[in-house]
């Protein structure tokens, strides 16, 4: 287990590295300059070139190695830069850096993230239960049916339909913005309804496989009372393919979703991975996507963790 | 059951984040801006929302009224003008004070204008201030020094180059105030030198990037409590500058020698103003609130005790809070319907036409007018309000005589481009496409909104003139297909029309024009959306044939449109060049006589849009705001469209 732990983390910064590589070579290929408000006035040409000159921006291989050495704390451990981990400030929104901006996005993330992948579990495994011990059953046709709309209907409906619903016509939660439990309970039952229709399909499909299986069978066959099969036996081992899924699943709810925090005026990081790239905002699109992937691999390695910790049977490298 | 317990652990955990995470409780006044504020630092400035903060943290030496657009005084009681127009004497109120308590002083003033000059602060706005004596060559000076600099330094190790960047901006210090025409006489008297007698010069001053700035808050000097003290007394001019190392958000780059400005100081911990408002929360993406300056000298005037604007970036979340109450103003409706909550208005418009029309001939305003009449009923509202501004919808035609990739360009002939300008039926767009009734428009200056100022007639619809005017360019039908070919026989190439994606509006607009060429004069176009980032690349590179651009004026002279015409003008997209309105501009800049120099701009324009049009001007444009008439006040009708922050109130209806 600790050899899986070091190996992953020794990897860490050469998948890093190789990710910062690969996301510059794209980003410095945008067409545009990020300092240029695309309507109204230009400053003079000269003071123009200076700006790009003052960001790096003039050199594609300068500006490369510069943000590497103080994103990663190099510079600062050579002595050439006063902070590590320094992102650099944002290149359109010149009053934030990019640290700022990850600061006051990332927890709300996070924190919604968070908050949707336990309403999809508590969501979804139930309804997948329900559905996978009686299949066929009205039980069963309900929950496939929200499931069929939690998956197919697009977030910003969902979300749309909840705000006219509960804030305009209701009137018992704010519209737009963040800031107390009032804000959050809107973006994370939508940000939550299209896992929890995923997770409600796995379960169904884990449960209807095991209850059909020959421990259960043996269970029963002893007498063993209905749902205690359901929660203590057949639902452990329909839970692994759910605990799989949950890790990038995670990832995905926690680094912000476009669309429910535009819809939801949520101050996550979700809207910048579109925006930033929209406004070639160099410094940003790198603080984003290097802070995403951290987190990406971080999740992947506690889900491997806990698999092999649920599941001792498997193997892994 | 064991198992539920991390989770309930975390459920735990996240709602005491969320909790504690509150929201302070509603200001008195909450509005939705059309974006993120950009930024604080008024010299910086070129957005709308950003001055719209810029004149509630700050105060300019003088204001606009905002109803009518004349000059009142502000941070200073009196001004003098010399009699030759050229130099300016502002006497400062004694009573004006930052804050954080500190007196404001003229000292402040010549800072932030100073930095407005610097090359080093890359303002967009540097050029407006090279009104002033010497103001422009010491731009240029400090641009070659800077030059000079990087190559002649290159070889010294560090901290060499850092002393060597000392020396130049000391030098760069004094050189200011020895060739700049910007003096503080004393602490309370601020003299300008102009290069030439420049009639708009107060409305310049009233604008945004000429407010002042706390020198010592900007730069963040490291203040002990003996220093502190004396500021309180005297202001900043009196205390010993800190070095470099002590200043926490300025610094000189050792390897290009320029003054590096961090923007931690527009944080609300940091930041001091002299405005009727201080910066009490400002938050990434979640909102900025303002409160009270307790050390503005005239509170009288200001509304409210608390404004916030918060972020919401999609329009229709911010139409629902705005229905829910949440929000007392939008300040731009931009949906995609908003087309059908105008006719909504309409609706009850038309009911009420008579009470309306009675009310207003008492002299009711329009909103007091609304607010007397019984609640619309459903399919009709009275809370979204459209205003006309200083502002100017238009088509670019590509002025060069080569097109980006080498070939002739045929809109370098100005019989093409009239051809084109009188085929366009503009009326149908503004009636039928962007169905905003907008005012349509053949000058690019919005009629009547300069006093004095006599618009030109401009070009006519008048498809026939058109064809005749493709036809003298030597563009015919010669084989009878429908297009226009040259003497050669070759057709005239395809057009090549560049709009942004950033609303549909402009994607609407080319396929209706599209089709008026298509039909009118016998030319194929082909249609070439981008992402305004890309657009605005391929526009500054003459990468197309017809683009699409807007233009407001920022003061209000001719000179704010007029000037986009200049050859080489870095806003000069088209790459229009022609001696004659050179000529012109150059001959008004020296005109003292202020009623001669309209008349030599109003030529200017009648050259440029009844003959040359370098641009197809479509309407003047309109802003849609939302709020509830007769509930908030306050707000500005006059097209130049400058809101006031603390003049915003809401009244209980």
């Amino acid at each position: 287990m600790t050899g899986l732990i070091v190996r992953r983390l020794m990897q860490l910064p050469i998948i890093l590295f190789a990710i910062y590589t690969i996301t510059f070579c794209l980003a410095w290929l945008i067409p545009g300059n990020p300092l240029q408000n695309p309507e109204g006035r230009q400053p003079p040409p000269e003071v123009q070139q200076a700006m790009l000159e003052q960001y790096k921006l003039d050199s594609p291989w300068r500006f490369y190695w510069d943000y590497l050495g103080k994103a990663t704390g190099v510079s600062w451990v050579l002595g050439a830069h006063d902070r590590p981990f320094d992102l650099g400030p944002s290149l359109t929104h010149q009053d934030w850096t990019v640290n700022e901006i990850l600061a006051a996005g990332l927890p709300v993330s996070i924190t919604l993230g968070l908050l949707a992948m336990l309403l999809a579990c508590a969501i979804g495994l139930t309804a997948g239960v329900i559905g996978g011990v009686k299949p066929g059953s009205a039980a069963d046709f309900g929950t496939l049916l929200i499931a069929l709309i939690g998956i197919s209907l697009p977030s910003f409906i969902i979300g749309t339909v909840l705000l006219v619903v509960f804030g305009v016509w209701l009137k018992v939660v704010p519209i737009g913005g963040w800031g107390g439990v009032r804000y959050t309970i809107l973006p994370a039952v939508t940000l939550a309804l299209p896992f929890a229709a995923y997770i409600a399909r796995l379960t169904r499909f884990g449960m209807i496989d095991e209850m059909s299986s020959d421990y259960v069978r043996t269970a029963r066959a002893k007498g063993v009372p209905q749902r205690q099969v359901v929660l203590k036996h057949a639902m452990k081992n329909a839970f692994l393919p759910v605990l799989s899924y949950l890790g990038p699943a995670a990832a995905m709810a926690m680094t912000g979703s476009f669309v429910v925090e535009k819809v939801f005026a949520v101050p996550g990081i979700g809207t910048h991975f579109v925006n930033a790239v929209l406004s070639k905002d160099l410094t940003l699109i790198m603080g984003v996507v290097l802070v995403y992937s951290t987190m990406l691999i971080l999740f992947n390695l506690v889900v491997d963790v806990l698999y092999r910790w649920v599941d001792p049977r498997i193997e892994m490298a | 059951m064991k198992i539920l317990a991390p989770f309930v652990l975390i459920l735990a955990a996240l709602m005491t984040v969320v909790y504690l995470d509150d929201a302070p409780p509603r200001a008195d006044v909450v509005f939705v801006d059309a974006a993120e504020v950009f930024t604080l630092d008024p010299q910086r400035m070129s957005w709308m929302q950003d001055f719209r903060m810029a004149y509630a943290l700050y105060e300019g030496l003088v204001r606009w009224d905002n109803t009518d657009f004349s000059i009142e005084p502000a941070a200073a009681t009196t001004w003098t003008v010399s009699a030759d127009r050229l130099v300016y004497t502002f006497i400062i109120r004694d009573d004006a004070k930052w804050s954080n308590g500190d007196p404001l002083t003229a000292h402040d003033f010549v800072y932030a204008w100073r930095r407005a000059i610097l090359p080093d602060t890359a303002a967009d706005y540097t050029a407006m201030f090279f009104a002033i004596a010497g103001a422009e060559a010491f731009f240029n000076w400090r641009v070659q020094q800077l030059e000079e600099f990087a190559e002649q330094n290159a070889d010294l190790d560090p901290q060499a180059r850092a002393k060597a960047a000392e020396a130049l901006w000391r030098r760069t210090e004094q050189r200011f105030e020895q060739t700049v025409g910007l003096e503080a006489l004393d602490d309370l008297t601020l003299r300008v030198q102009l290069v030439r007698p420049t009639v708009y010069f107060l409305d310049l001053v009233a604008f945004g990037v000429f407010y002042p700035v706390h020198r010592p808050a900007v730069e963040g000097w490291a203040l002990n409590d003996a220093i502190t003290t004396q500021m309180r007394q005297h202001g900043w001019k009196r205390v010993d500058e800190p070095d470099f190392a002590e200043r926490e958000f300025a610094n000189l780059n050792p390897d290009t020698g320029r003054f590096e400005q961090k923007h931690g100081w527009t944080k609300p911990d940091r930041f001091v103003g002299n405005g009727p408002y201080m910066l009490t929360h400002w938050r990434y993406k979640r909102g900025l609130r303002l409160g009270r300056n307790p050390y503005y000298h005239s509170p009288d005037r200001v509304g409210s005790d608390s404004i916030e604007t918060v972020s919401i970036d999609d329009i229709n979340t911010a139409i629902l809070a705005f229905e829910s109450g949440r929000v007392d103003w939008l300040s731009d409706v931009s949906a995609e319907y908003q087309a059908d909550m105008l006719a909504e208005r309409a609706a009850y418009d038309l009911r009420y036409a008579d009470r309306i029309e009675s009310m207003l001939a008492n002299g009711r305003t329009v909103d007091e007018a609304l607010a007397a009449l019984p609640p619309p009923e459903s399919g009709e509202r009275r809370n979204i309000h459209t205003f006309p501004t200083f502002g100017t919808d238009f088509y670019s035609f590509n002025c060069r005589a080569m097109l980006a990739d080498g070939r002739p360009n045929p809109f370098a002939d100005a019989r093409v481009r009239r051809a084109f300008v009188m085929s366009v039926d503009k009326q149908i767009i503004v009636e039928r496409i962007t169905r905003l009734n907008e005012p349509v428009s053949t000058t690019f200056i919005p009629r009547g909104s300069i006093p004095g100022y006599e618009s030109p007639e401009g070009l006519p619809y008048d498809p026939e003139r058109a064809r005749k005017e493709l036809e003298a360019a030597g563009w015919v039908d010669r084989n009878g297909d429908g297009l226009v070919q040259n003497a050669q026989g070759e057709p005239f190439p395809v057009i090549d029309l560049l709009y942004s994606t950033n609303t549909p509006r402009y994607k609407n607009i080319s396929l209706a024009l599209r089709d008026m060429w298509r039909r009118g004069l016998g030319v194929r176009v082909e249609l070439r959306g981008k992402e305004s980032k890309f657009f605005k690349d391929d526009l500054i590179q003459g990468n197309f044939m017809i683009g699409r651009g807007r233009w407001y004026g920022d003061y209000g002279d001719p000179t704010t449109f007029l000037d986009l015409f200049k050859t080489g003008d870095g806003n000069n997209d088209r790459g229009y060049s022609n001696p004659y309105v050179d000529g012109l501009l150059a001959q008004a800049a020296d005109e003292p006589d202020p009623a001669k120099r309209l008349r030599l701009l109003e030529e200017c324009e009648r050259f440029l849009f009844d003959e040359e049009v370098p641009m197809l001007i479509l309407c003047q444009l309109v802003q849609v705001y939302m709020y509830e008439p007769g509930k908030l006040t306050g707000l500005s009708h006059h097209p130049r469209l400058t809101q006031y922050l603390w003049q915003l109130k809401v009244v209980a209806p």
